[in-house]
């Protein structure tokens, strides 16, 4: 009997050491993204810079399969900043209204983040990457059509491609049509969202519902029209930060300030095309971008 | 000391017992003899509420035992089965001394009649801190006599506590049994199948058949008796049964 | 070897995961045991009872894990946090084997032994904290082992709706397509599971009655 009050006492000491050798954060600092390459571009980048301007050893959980899962690690601790949308906060994890002011939006997540969750947002990094009515470039150039609204006229003569989840949403598809009054020649095609811009290339369709920030946009020379009645919610991309790990180390506040702003749509499609199409290594496009902008040495 | 008032009790549509009418005197072994089916070991179970009856009543001590706390009531009898059924993860020590432990006699009181009670059955002091699977059958039978005497009950129920013994050691357990009755003085109720053992140990012998009770008799009546259960019973135990029913009273 | 190299580049991450996934199994088989164990007690004595108890367990035990992850993530309280879910599962999946071990193991005390004890003057909660459960404890740790196995491997699932453990390293591992990291969290849940099965063997072992 004394034998195994020994041993269990021995498994509860181990378990209470493990338990409590903490994985303190204090010289640490974990970055998220979820599993798609620009949410990993973005993670990188924020790794990158907070690695060239600090002692901080930066740990990266990429891949994590998702919004939830990314506020849940969040929440948990397990990952101390990460990179989300501020019109998906809004919906998936708030699960409020959206509008389509850029600035509302982000004020309203900001606020509520910190209330709730104890977490707050940096900067956005510049783009959004929310939903882009895609044309080819030779129909835009030679019908002159540069937003929505102008591409109305043309609509019956087209037909259109849709990705699954866009033609269900009730801020996807419907509005769309019923804000710009467009009418397409039949009913849209319904593709996996990869397959659409070659779609549009291959001119087996004629208008896709792309993402903004689609990095075959540029190389397939196709045009994204502007909303020019705001329709779309924005989606700007910013770093959502744990406020416990901005305190201990407040050090990344400037650092995140300085990425605020520095990503154009347009270079966000070109570190997309170069990671997915051309096959470059993330870290080397991201190194590539920081430089280029001053941010590294 | 103990009486039954036209007991009967019923259960699953199986009449177990029926007008049960029986008298144990304080002091006397009274033998409640019968075959398998008969209803003696319910009989006993009724006197510590093991079973309640369907109808009648059981008295103890003047009290039918359904009025009074039925755990104080079986504090104050000691019951012995077969096989003991003592607890294998108790030390015989801690077996004895158990119902005088949850009645809060003090530790050293506690020890001192562990010893008393292991002499009384005639183990040795050394037997204390092994445990019921280090015994013999008979060890373990003994040591529950002990634990059944241990709070000093007034009254005994054993439950053919010598049945699963070998005939050498179930004879010197019967001996010592009537010797150590002789000094303590306990009003015993005891169950048992076999008549040579009914005619040794037993003050009276209640002969019970079908749940019914047939006669009652002293064991030197018994042997003669020309009651036919009676007789049938002592015929298939063949001869030298009176040398039986006088053992037990020399 | 480069598996090895991995780990210790990254023993901080998997020492966090590993302990996660404690505190995952911890807190569920707690819970699960608190539950089971006076449940398993209750049938054991009141056998009819027995019936749908042991039913609803076998039915909570039909539902696939991930299923069951995913009918909880709506509900508002539990799916605010993963972990509190996850825990909320497991317990459930954990429940069967204690409650059927404790209901066996408290009927195969020996029915003499308890009768013996209950004609000496015993009072139920005495026979049942000296007599049986003593007697059962072996059985009872034999299915708290079930458990705990069982809820070493569905903790790695968990991960799968954000509640951490050493499944994160195995989903993520996946995306990446990168089998150190899958190896990461799939070795050290291994062991885990080996750990619990042989230690709770050997206590188990250690308690079973001469």
């Amino acid at each position: 009997m004394i034998r195994l009050r020994a041993a269990l006492g021995l498994l509860v000491a181990c378990s209470v050491a493990l338990l409590s050798c903490s994985s303190s954060h204090s010289d640490r600092i974990v970055v998220g993204s979820k599993n798609f390459t620009e949410s990993f571009i973005l993670g990188e980048l924020i790794a990158q810079q907070i690695e060239a301007h600090t002692n901080l050893k930066v740990e990266r959980r990429f891949y994590l399969a998702g919004t939830y899962i990314c506020q849940q690690a969040m929440l948990a601790g397990r990952i101390d900043i990460y990179p989300e949308y501020t019109g998906t906060a809004l919906t998936a994890i708030l699960k409020q209204g959206i509008s389509s002011d850029k600035r509302a939006v982000y004020e309203r997540v900001k606020d509520e983040y910190e209330r709730r969750f104890g977490l707050t947002l940096g900067p956005a990094f510049g783009f959004n990457d929310t939903f882009a009515m895609e044309i080819r470039g030779e129909d835009a150039r030679r019908l002159n059509v540069k937003t929505l609204s102008q591409a109305a006229q043309f609509a019956p003569q087209w037909r259109a491609g849709f990705g699954y989840e866009f033609m269900e949403r009730h801020d996807g598809y419907r509005g769309l049509v019923a804000t710009y009054g467009l009418h397409f020649a039949e009913e849209p095609r319904i593709m996996d969202l990869g397959l659409l811009a070659r779609a549009l290339k291959g001119r087996q369709i004629d208008f896709a519902g792309g993402n903004a920030t689609d990095g075959l946009i540029p190389a397939l020379d196709l045009v994204a029209l502007e909303d020019d009645r705001h329709y779309f919610p924005p989606y700007e991309a910013v770093p959502v930060i744990r406020q416990q790990a901005l305190q201990l180390h407040p050090e990344i506040t400037p650092l995140l300030a300085d990425l605020g702003g520095k990503i154009s749509d347009e270079e966000m499609r070109k570190m997309n095309y170069a990671v997915d199409a051309q096959h470059r290594d993330t870290q080397d496009v991201v190194r590539e971008f920081l430089k280029s902008k001053g941010l590294v040495p | 000391m103990i009486e039954f008032r036209d007991v009967s009790y019923n259960v699953n549509g199986i009449q177990v017992l029926s007008g049960l009418n029986l008298r144990v005197a304080p002091g006397e072994i009274l033998v409640l003899l019968g075959r398998s089916g008969s209803g003696k070991t319910t009989t006993l179970k009724l006197v510590n509420r093991l079973v309640s009856p369907s109808s009648g009543q059981v008295l103890v001590n003047g009290a039918p035992n359904d009025q009074v706390d039925v755990i104080r009531l079986r504090r104050g009898i000691g019951y012995v089965i077969q096989e003991a059924g003592l607890f294998p993860h108790f030390t015989v020590a801690r077996n004895i001394g158990l119902v005088p432990k949850i009645e809060g006699w003090p530790e050293e009181r506690i020890r001192a009649r562990v010893q008393e009670m292991l002499q009384v059955v005639g183990l040795g002091p050394d037997l204390a801190l092994r445990y019921p699977h280090q015994l013999s059958g008979g060890q373990r039978q003994r040591v529950g006599v002990a634990r059944a005497l241990a709070a000093d009950p007034a009254i005994l129920l054993m439950d053919e506590p010598f049945g699963a013994l070998d005939p050498l050691t179930r004879d010197e357990l019967q001996r010592e049994f009537t010797l150590l009755q002789r000094r303590v003085h306990k009003t015993v109720v005891f169950v048992t199948h076999d008549l040579r053992e009914a005619l040794r140990l037993g003050s009276r012998i209640a002969l019970m058949e079908a749940g019914k009770l047939v006669t009652v008799l002293t064991p030197n009546e018994f042997v003669k008796s020309p009651d036919p259960w009676a007789s049938a019973y002592v015929r298939a135990f063949g001869d030298g049964l009176e040398s039986a029913a006088n053992r037990g009273t020399s | 070897m480069n598996l090895l190299r991995f780990f210790v580049q990254n023993h901080t991450e998997v020492l966090e995961s590993i302990r996660g996934h404690l505190w995952l199994v911890g807190w569920s088989t707690l819970f699960a045991m608190l539950i089971g164990v006076p449940l398993g007690i209750l049938i054991a004595h009141r056998t009819q009872l027995g019936q749908p108890v042991l039913a609803t367990a076998n039915i909570i035990q039909a539902i696939p894990a991930l299923a069951l992850f995913g009918f909880l993530l709506p509900v508002p309280w539990l799916g605010a946090r993963a972990d509190r879910l996850a825990i909320l599962a497991l317990t459930l999946y954990a429940l069967l084997p204690i409650i059927r071990n404790t209901y066996a193991g408290i009927r195969g005390v020996d029915a003499a032994v308890v009768e013996a004890g209950r004609g000496m003057g015993l009072t139920e909660s005495q026979l049942l904290f000296q007599v049986e459960l003593p007697l059962a404890l072996s059985v009872i740790i034999s299915g708290v082992r079930v458990a705990v196995v069982i809820s070493v491997g569905l903790a790695t699932i968990a991960a799968a709706i954000g509640a951490g453990g050493l499944g994160e390293f195995i989903f993520r591992g996946l995306a990446m397509v990168d089998n150190r990291v899958i190896l990461a969290g799939a070795i050290p849940a291994a062991i885990l599971a080996l750990l619990a099965d042989f230690g709770m063997g050997w206590i188990e072992k250690r308690l079973r009655p001469q």
